[in-house]
């Protein structure tokens, strides 16, 4: 049901000011507020933000773009910047890390989505996500960002690795970037390269862009390179001069790239990120640990590779969860004692009552927690 | 009064294993269903109390005083029992919907959520019946069990219990205060100020809402305030009566066992579900009158699996009934009234202190 236009939604949010505060202070439940907002329109509420589908577009044979509409609650973003998407599912309200491929002003902003085989959310928003349907968005994060120098810039993109790099290419020739740019992205097939339309009219527009392609899956055409990521590659494609380096794609992608850039030497900078999660450095044999979950009444023989999210749901537990990358902070969760190691830096943790997250915590020493 | 089979290590990690597997095809189970069912509890919840609320508007007429005092009592009912409790234990976080997080759930009522999460949640569904650990076993002012030391305190104990149902949320409200300790000086005055702080602003917040805020409400707009003020207090003891009446009737029937300190040392997982099942009765009836019970109507299910949707006990009963005979335990069931009715006598029975044995020809 819709009583207000889009527009209004916007607008409304400065007047809901008062009742967030009340909100706050607990004299009111956010729900039974958001109750009320979403008759009025379905993209409103107190806090939470949502926003409107406005247009969906292929950009790949794989891959959609869509262009969102949020509501008052938006608190902007910055592009290279990856937000949370929110759906659900047979009663579960799933999230999953989408890269912005535009941010524009008014709270309108472009994610692309690519098709994940087997996924849960992905085949759904591309299947049925119809233009007009609203989506809750979860907080904005990322640490990509466009170099402030005047030096050349190399783009590394494997698969949807694209996204955000196309976010930070087309803001930076909007406002102007004049240095060289190169884009190599790497992609299976010609089918996927994405916004290849775009990118070749925008290499047509501005000089000081090239972008180029490497297809891993079959052979090459004309002007187009094969095979994954090499140095030859780049020696091919550019001079390499004093440049910067933003590399994005799955893990094993840019460890190659982080590899390249040790031995290259190149004067610069290289800034990267991957999508999936790093293989965690195994630098501790495996040992087990006994892993008690409070208020489940439970305890299990455990080891100490796997993350307490694994162990807990090969226990049959169901932990509210959602990124499953350290990112969301959804499954955190009460050390009540023992000890952790955060996988990503290795930290020990064992302070009593210290809140972790289960996705990116494996147990170090005999422990329990609070689920 | 119970005539359970003695468990051997062996039978008690077989009889445990069957629970466990019964817990995970249920959770397997999980879905759009639940979801839907707890949607729905919250737009009853929702119905009640506002409806009952816009009744009240139309001052006395008997027809809607009563109806709308009726259906906010019904409302906080449901809120409290088959939504805030079992929100409160997690058992819809698999959802991962913010507004059924069980962190995070505060619910109408005087104690505040974080309160409850730990005397009940914590204290009472970790140690179910054991004396001296699960302050729940009489909440304090009630001895119903020949094993709890006798006090001079309990021989009025009907009229304390009397006092207690009345202001019931009052009574779980202040649990956590642990004021005894702080009369004993076992707790310092500045470790419970901070607990006493928060205590009092949810109490304020209760009362500002019912007490104030409707009936100002009803003077604003020309409706009577008195009848609001009244309907809102009257719902409150309507609420406060029926939860103590299920939540006695959850682990103090005349079937019901309690347990020592010692005898939960190193228990094992197939031990605690025993436990559970001894220190918890159910009551029979149909699907409406479990829910409004908050399906602790299904006390047992609930105590082996509090972080199970509660609306999974009715299906898992048949099984854990079953389960339970095979193993030669008692499944403590009965009415309502018939289980009310044991509960009353532990309170008459338990107010005077145990006849010591003389010797004969003393």
């Amino acid at each position: 049901m819709t009583l207000i236009p889009f527009a209004w939604v916007r607008a409304c949010s400065r007047l809901l000011g008062p009742l967030r505060r009340l909100v706050a202070h607990g004299w009111l439940r956010e729900s039974d507020v958001d109750v009320v907002l979403k008759l009025l329109h379905p993209a409103l509420r107190l806090n939470r933000v949502f926003a409107r589908v406005t247009q969906r577009q292929w950009v790949a044979d794989d891959m959609l773009e869509l262009t969102l509409q949020a509501n008052g609650n938006w608190r902007g973003a910055q592009p290279g910047q990856h937000l949370q998407l929110y759906l659900e599912r047979d009663g579960v309200r799933l999230s999953r890390s989408y890269s912005l491929t535009a941010v524009q002003a008014n709270g309108r902003v472009q994610i692309a989505i690519k098709h994940q085989a087997g996924g849960r959310v992905s085949p759904y928003l591309l299947q049925h996500l119809a233009v007009g349907d609203v989506l809750e968005l979860g907080p904005v994060q990322g640490e990509l960002s466009w170099p402030e120098t005047p030096d050349a810039v190399l783009l590394l993109a494997a698969g949807s690795g694209i996204t955000p790099l196309l976010g930070l290419l087309r803001a930076a020739l909007a406002q102007g970037f004049s240095a060289p740019i190169t884009l190599l992205h790497y992609v299976r097939e010609q089918g996927q390269r994405a916004f290849a339309g775009e990118l070749q009219a925008l290499q047509a527009q501005y000089s000081n862009l090239q972008v180029r392609w490497s297809l891993t899956a079959v052979t090459a055409e004309a002007g187009e390179l094969t095979g994954r990521f090499t140095a030859e590659h780049l020696r091919s494609v550019t001079a390499l001069p004093q440049c910067r380096v933003l590399a994005c794609g799955p893990a094993g992608f840019v460890a190659q790239v982080q590899q390249w850039w040790q031995h290259a030497q190149v004067p610069g900078a290289l800034q990267v990120e991957a999508f999936t999660p790093p293989a965690f450095n195994a630098v501790e044999g495996l040992r087990a640990v006994r892993l008690g979950f409070a208020r489940s009444h439970q305890q299990m023989q455990a080891d100490n590779q796997r993350s307490l999210l694994e162990l807990a749901e090969a226990q049959g537990l169901q932990p509210a969860h959602g990124c499953r990358q350290g990112i969301c902070a959804s499954c955190t969760c009460t050390l009540l004692s023992g000890t952790v190691r955060d996988m990503r830096s290795g930290a020990l943790f064992s302070e009593p009552g210290q809140p972790i997250r289960l996705c990116v915590s494996a147990p170090h020493a005999d422990l329990e927690i609070d689920l | 009064m119970r005539a359970d089979r003695h468990l051997s290590a062996a039978e008690l990690d077989a009889f445990g294993h069957e629970l466990d597997a019964l817990r995970q095809r249920t959770l397997a189970e999980l879905g759009e269903a639940d979801a839907r069912y707890i949607r729905r509890i919250r737009a009853a919840v929702r119905f009640c109390c506002w409806s009952g609320r816009g009744l009240l508007m139309l001052g006395w007429f008997p027809p809607t005083w009563l109806l709308g005092t009726l259906l906010l009592g019904l409302g906080k009912i449901l809120e409290n029992m088959e939504l805030g409790h079992n929100v409160m234990h997690g058992q819809y976080d698999w959802m991962n919907d913010p507004e059924f997080a069980g962190r995070s759930y505060e619910w109408d009522i005087a104690g505040p959520s974080d309160f409850w999460r730990h005397t009940h949640n914590h204290v009472h569904h970790t140690w179910t019946n054991v004396l001296g650990m699960d302050d729940d076993v009489g909440y304090g002012v009630v001895r119903l069990f020949p094993e709890q030391r006798w006090k001079p305190f309990y021989r009025w104990q009907p009229l304390w219990v009397t006092i207690q149902a009345l202001l019931f949320q009052y009574s779980v409200a202040i649990q956590h205060l642990r004021l005894d300790k702080v009369y004993k000086g076992k707790l310092s005055k500045a470790e419970v100020r901070p607990l006493i702080k928060q205590f009092n602003a949810k109490v304020l917040r209760q009362w500002g809402k019912d007490y104030l805020f409707f009936p100002l409400l009803a003077l604003l707009i020309g409706a009577n305030a008195l009848a609001v003020l009244a309907g809102n207090a009257v719902a409150n003891l309507i609420r406060n009566l029926w939860t103590f009446t299920v939540i006695f009737c959850g682990h103090f029937t005349e079937q019901a066992a309690v347990f020592s300190k010692e005898s939960v040392v190193g228990e094992s997982r197939g031990h605690w579900y025993l436990r559970q099942l001894r220190g918890s009765s159910n009551l029979n009836g149909g699907p409406l009158f479990h829910i409004l019970t908050g399906n602790l109507s299904h006390q047992i299910e609930h105590h082996l699996f509090p972080d199970l949707p509660a609306r999974r006990y009715a299906a898992m009963a048949v099984e854990v009934r079953e389960i339970a005979e095979r193993y030669g335990q008692v499944y403590n069931h009965g009415s309502l009234w018939r289980q009310f009715r044991t509960v009353l006598r532990r309170i008459w029975i338990y107010r005077r202190p145990p006849v010591e044995a003389v010797p004969v020809g003393a």
